[in-house]
């Protein structure tokens, strides 16, 4: 029992931390960013390249892994989402189309072959019978740092509050005086950064390999929309619902189930409650 | 309010089809230039080309839906999936002759569809593509789980019935039926089921606004689209001689078929086949230097590429050619 509750907390914690980089995004344009799961591979392998295959310090790698995923929103922005003037299907599509040219760019570079990320900090610790790592434990501590410190700058700065405004009004937002491009542009560097972060733990929670990032970009699409969208605390609470239901399945049931009851939750969530679970209604 | 069938029949038979002369010279040089090709290429050129033909139903499927009422569906590799998974588990597991089992797999295709997608239809842009990519996820885990006795689990069913032998029947038998479900897909374009499927992706509003039920245009688009994944997945599924849940629920799937109707040009009949074979004989001719999904790389930069200058794809790009032509010469 206490094993589900630890191992189910440091799940989500993860999960809130890669849902929270696509719930930014998703409440700031509507957009289906499926690049998004790009940062999560590309974070993971540069943090990789940096600290394994390169041996500099893991902070280095991190900080690296994060810069990258920044980058690539920044990039991703300026030469796609903006060129295409936001129509959501052609931005959906086009992102499909990123995603698999960045999966088979990492094919090109570190091979087919799924690796290995050691972990961050090494070491285990038994709690009630349960072998919990030291660094999926670094990992849901460093998350909810993240997190945090994410909730207090939406809430705390002016920058903040103005990407709340776009995402709730575009132009009402342009009226008060808030250039929405600019904070577009934040928006989807912090987006990738956070992205890449998140990669990074998840990459040390699984395995490294070139098409590990549709599952947390389901998860992710998944925690978001049942949240609602544009709500922080709704993406926290779903990100745990989703954390300790796959834990429960896989303990309780079968491990091979892990994924099935996301997928139901997604789809009933959608087809019942379009605005999510804690969502603002839409127009 | 007349059936669906009847205002089918009604349209279809009235003066709305519009066919011209020129129409069916067009169509018979296109199908005989189809079937004269194994005169023409050698044998590996031909069985790229079989893949080209399942992948331009596939588009064709795609398009029918997504490319004119603008609903993307991120499932078609799911439908492709069950019609697939359901002739191989009849004629392997029960015996079932090929005849039978590939009419039922149509069949099938359209009845899971219809349970899984149908109340998707409700809701409406991202939450569409999200739900059937979820869909499609789901499958990819349920397939392996739920009776690997029947499914064959993670390795798939192996050892189908063959149709054909030989190089050049597997190709008539794919390019007969491309080009059947091409003709179909025009001629239901054509009619004025066609057109109001069409106006939906323009505003689906005043479409329901002239009278028009768009539920049940939507429905019938998907029921056709799932009929047509559903076909040529079960003839798929035996060309290939074996089937695995990663051959059909994957994303790459999804990508091939959304990339070959996008840079074909959506919304055409002959756009979705372009693009499934330039899609293919690219992918074939970069396999000398590239042999995996690296490949992928270079392709998905050439799609974004001509995805961003032209959305509407190389259809589109051809007829401003011609245009910028015969501007020229007049």
């Amino acid at each position: 029992m206490l094993q589900i509750i630890i191992q189910g907390l440091l799940l989500s914690g993860l999960y809130a931390l890669i849902a929270m980089g696509f719930m930014l995004i998703f409440s700031i344009g509507r957009t289906l960013n499926l690049a998004y799961g790009a940062y999560i591979m590309v974070g993971g392998y540069i943090y990789f390249w940096l600290s394994q295959q390169l041996g500099l310090p893991k902070l280095i790698g991190f900080a690296g892994a994060v810069a990258v995923g920044a980058i690539m929103g920044l990039l991703k922005h300026r030469l796609i989402v903006k060129p295409l003037k936001g129509d959501p299907v052609a931005v959906e599509i086009s992102t499909l189309i990123l995603a698999v040219i960045m999966q088979s760019a990492v094919v090109l570079v570190f091979g087919d072959a799924s690796k290995i990320l050691l972990p961050i900090i090494p070491g285990v610790v038994t709690i009630s019978g349960a072998q919990v790592t030291y660094n999926i434990v670094a990992a849901t501590l460093m998350s909810w740092v993240i997190i945090l410190a994410l909730y207090a700058f939406i809430r705390g700065t002016h920058t903040g509050r103005a990407m709340q405004a776009v995402s709730m009004d575009q132009k009402g937002a342009a009226i008060s005086g808030v250039d929405p491009d600019r904070i577009n542009m934040i928006t989807w560097a912090i987006s990738g950064g956070l992205g890449a972060a998140g990669g990074v733990f998840f990459a040390s929670y699984t395995q490294l390999s070139p098409g590990m990032w549709v599952a947390p970009v389901i998860i992710s699409v998944a925690i978001v929309i049942v949240g609602g969208i544009g709500s922080i605390i709704g993406t926290l609470i779903v990100a745990h619902i989703i954390g300790f239901l796959e834990i429960i399945v896989v303990a309780v049931w079968a491990p091979e189930l892990r994924g099935v009851f996301t997928m139901l939750l997604i789809i009933g969530v959608l087809i019942m409650r379009p605005q999510g679970l804690f969502g603002r209604e839409e127009h | 309010m007349p059936g669906l069938a009847q205002t089918l029949f009604i349209t279809a038979s009235g003066a709305g089809m519009n066919l011209r002369p020129h129409h069916f010279i067009l169509w018979a040089l296109f199908i005989a230039g189809m079937l004269l090709m194994p005169e023409l290429v050698g044998r590996g050129t031909l069985r790229t080309m079989v893949f080209a033909c399942y992948l331009a139903i596939f588009a064709i499927s795609w398009d029918i839906l997504s490319g004119r009422t603008g609903y993307i569906s991120f499932g078609h590799p799911f439908l492709v999936g069950i019609g697939a998974y359901t002739t191989a588990i009849l004629t392997r597991r029960y015996g079932f002759p090929v005849e039978a089992s590939i009419p039922i797999a149509v069949l099938v295709t359209m009845f899971g569809g219809l349970i899984v997608l149908l109340p998707a239809l409700r809701i409406k842009g991202s939450y569409f593509a999200l739900v059937t990519l979820a869909v499609m996820e789901l499958m990819y885990q349920l397939v392996p789980v739920v009776r690997p006795d029947l499914t064959g689990g993670t390795r798939g069913i192996s050892r189908l019935p063959a149709l054909t032998r030989g190089a050049e029947n597997g190709y008539y038998l794919a390019v007969c039926l491309m080009l059947a479900v091409a003709l179909f897909a025009w001629l239901l374009m054509r009619t004025r089921l066609g057109t109001a499927l069409w106006a939906i992706g323009q505003n689906e509003e005043s479409v329901r606004g002239s009278g028009l039920s768009t539920t049940r245009l939507k429905s019938f688009a998907f029921l056709v689209s799932a009929a047509i994944a559903g076909l040529g997945g079960a003839f798929y599924a035996h060309y290939l001689g074996t089937i695995t849940p990663r051959a059909f629920f994957d994303i790459n799937v999804l990508f091939q078929i959304i990339v070959a109707v996008l840079i074909g040009g959506a919304g055409t009949i002959l756009g979705p086949i372009i693009g499934a074979f330039f899609m293919v004989f690219l992918l074939e001719w970069l396999r000398p230097f590239l042999p995996g999904q690296e490949r992928f790389f270079v392709y998905g930069a050439i799609a974004l590429l001509i995805y961003m200058y032209q959305p509407k794809g190389i259809m589109a790009i051809i007829e401003s050619g011609i245009t910028r032509l015969r501007g020229a010469r007049t």
